[in-house]
């Protein structure tokens, strides 16, 4: 127990932080409105025949909204961008202020807005590298909520707080892996495992003979059912011993 | 104080010391599995590029289709077979796997098509190169044990190999949901047993979990104090026993 002691507190602390959080609650899905705005057809007056004249190029056109705009979205090559379905006009890459509407809209705790930072490159580890360019939003409450809205598509791409974090941080300390957090297949997982394995079955057998065997051979020596004092006392004399 | 540190540990260990040989023992499993065969996708495979596609200037203008079906949070293009078809999301979940309400549309004709028995078993069959034969279909509306985070009604096509494969279609959007096996269901009995989810909720926030874990915090903080003690008290002695 010297050697993987510790790893049995970290095990429970950790395993009982993941499962007294609703993991939802962990993924900051009460972070956000999930509006159902529709798209007005009447508002689509820029053709998509004119689109597709003008970005010959354009893949995987989809309508959708920004805020309460109607927008086209179109891929060319890897390249994301967003029209304003009423007059063709590029929104894409937006602006800090339309980002900072976008989280406004999205965002559904209290607290301002502390700042805005556009992320080209070298994403935090929470942010995939995908999603890039980006702008994260930060809001002034409690877990330190912050939104990230792609610049290109002005959606909102993942969002983040503070149990989120620590949640990935517990996983990583639960599965032992010390380098980053992916990884369940490592040896030292393995070999303190294996350790642990023989450790909680001496303990079950200490278990049996010093809690479970006295208690039982002790309510036969009285000769009556097992009330609640014929077990308490020889986990008292065992205690003890 | 030791004494209710033992006591403590005594009781703890009574209640929980069994799930806890579990958890050790799956979370074993975990280490050593195979991960990419837990995965499930030993016959799956990337459907076939369509060999001409239309051009997307030449499909039926966005603009007629959300006339034609108003309500629409977002439209979006899909591919079906190797078909061009226009997914409109009139309920839009936070995620795929919630609920989520959807429209399907063939791009070229305008139809609106519904993800029938017959397409399920053909995009199934297009994702699929293992060497059975499909055995059968059924649709699942709820507790999808395979995917059961999966809240949208999902066909299920089961296939007559030695892995005894069943893919699965999202009949809203026609969507691949995915593919599982029994190496993935094997994985996922651990799983189940790790996360003491006997509901098949794909969840570890359950209350019998959290009353375990919460026991399991007294183990182990007890027994660390306890093993403490002992250092102290110079119960860990490997050199004067050599």
């Amino acid at each position: 127990m010297l050697f993987i002691g510790m790893q049995f507190v970290i095990w429970s602390v950790t395993g009982a932080y993941m499962v007294f959080f609703d993991i939802d609650y962990i993924h900051g899905d009460s972070l956000i409105v999930n509006h159902q705005t529709k798209i007005q057809p009447e508002k689509l007056t820029y053709p998509t025949q004119t689109l597709f004249q003008q970005y010959p190029q354009a893949e995987n056109l989809s309508v959708g909204m920004l805020i309460n705009r109607e927008v086209y979205r179109f891929n060319i090559d890897k390249q994301k961008f967003m029209l304003d379905a009423t007059n063709g006009q590029q929104l894409s890459p937006i602006t800090e202020s339309s980002a900072l509407a976008v989280a406004k809209h999205f965002y559904s705790g209290d607290g301002e807005v502390i700042n805005a930072r556009l992320i080209t490159e070298n994403p935090p580890f929470e942010l995939s590298s995908r999603h890039l360019p980006a702008w994260r939003i930060n809001f002034d409450n409690f877990g330190s909520p912050a939104l990230y809205i792609s610049a290109n598509s002005g959606k909102v791409v993942t969002k983040r707080h503070e149990f989120w974090r620590l949640f990935d941080w517990m996983f990583r300390f639960h599965v032992m892996d010390y380098d980053d957090g992916e990884n369940v297949s490592n040896w030292f997982l393995f070999i303190i495992a294996l350790l642990a394995q023989f450790a909680v079955l001496s303990g079950l057998v200490l278990t049996y003979f010093k809690v479970i065997k006295p208690a039982f051979t002790n309510n036969k020596k009285r000769g009556n059912s097992a009330t609640f004092n014929g077990q308490d006392k020889p986990l008292n004399n065992g205690g003890e011993s | 104080m030791m004494f209710w540190t033992k006591k403590i540990h005594k009781w703890a260990s009574l209640l929980i010391g069994l799930q806890l040989l579990i958890w050790v023992f799956s979370g074993l499993v975990f280490n050593v599995i195979d991960h990419k065969k837990a995965r499930g996708n030993a016959y799956r495979q990337a459907p076939a590029a369509s060999e001409h596609r239309v051009a997307e200037k030449d499909l039926l203008p966005v603009e007629s289709i959300l006339k034609a079906y108003p309500d629409t949070v977002e439209l979006t293009q899909t591919k079906l077979l190797a078909k061009p078809y226009y997914l409109l999301t009139q309920q839009q979940g936070l995620y795929r796997h919630f609920a989520n309400r959807y429209l399907l549309i063939n791009a070229v004709t305008g139809e609106l098509t519904k993800v029938s028995e017959q397409l399920a078993s053909n995009i199934a069959k297009a994702s699929y190169n293992g060497p059975g034969e499909i055995t059968s279909i059924a649709l699942l509306t709820a507790n999808i044990a395979d995917y059961p985070k999966q809240k949208n009604p999902t066909w299920r096509i089961n296939f007559s190999d030695d892995l005894e494969t069943s893919v699965y279609v999202e009949q809203g959007s026609g969507r691949l949901v995915g593919h599982s096996n029994s190496d993935k269901r094997f994985a996922g009995f651990f799983f189940m047993l790790h996360f003491m989810d006997y509901g098949d909720e794909g969840s570890f926030n359950n209350i019998q979990i959290m009353l375990f874990a919460f026991v399991t915090l007294w183990l182990a903080l007890s027994g660390g104090i306890w093993t403490v003690h002992m250092v102290r008290n110079g119960r860990y002695r490997l050199k004067a026993s050599r």
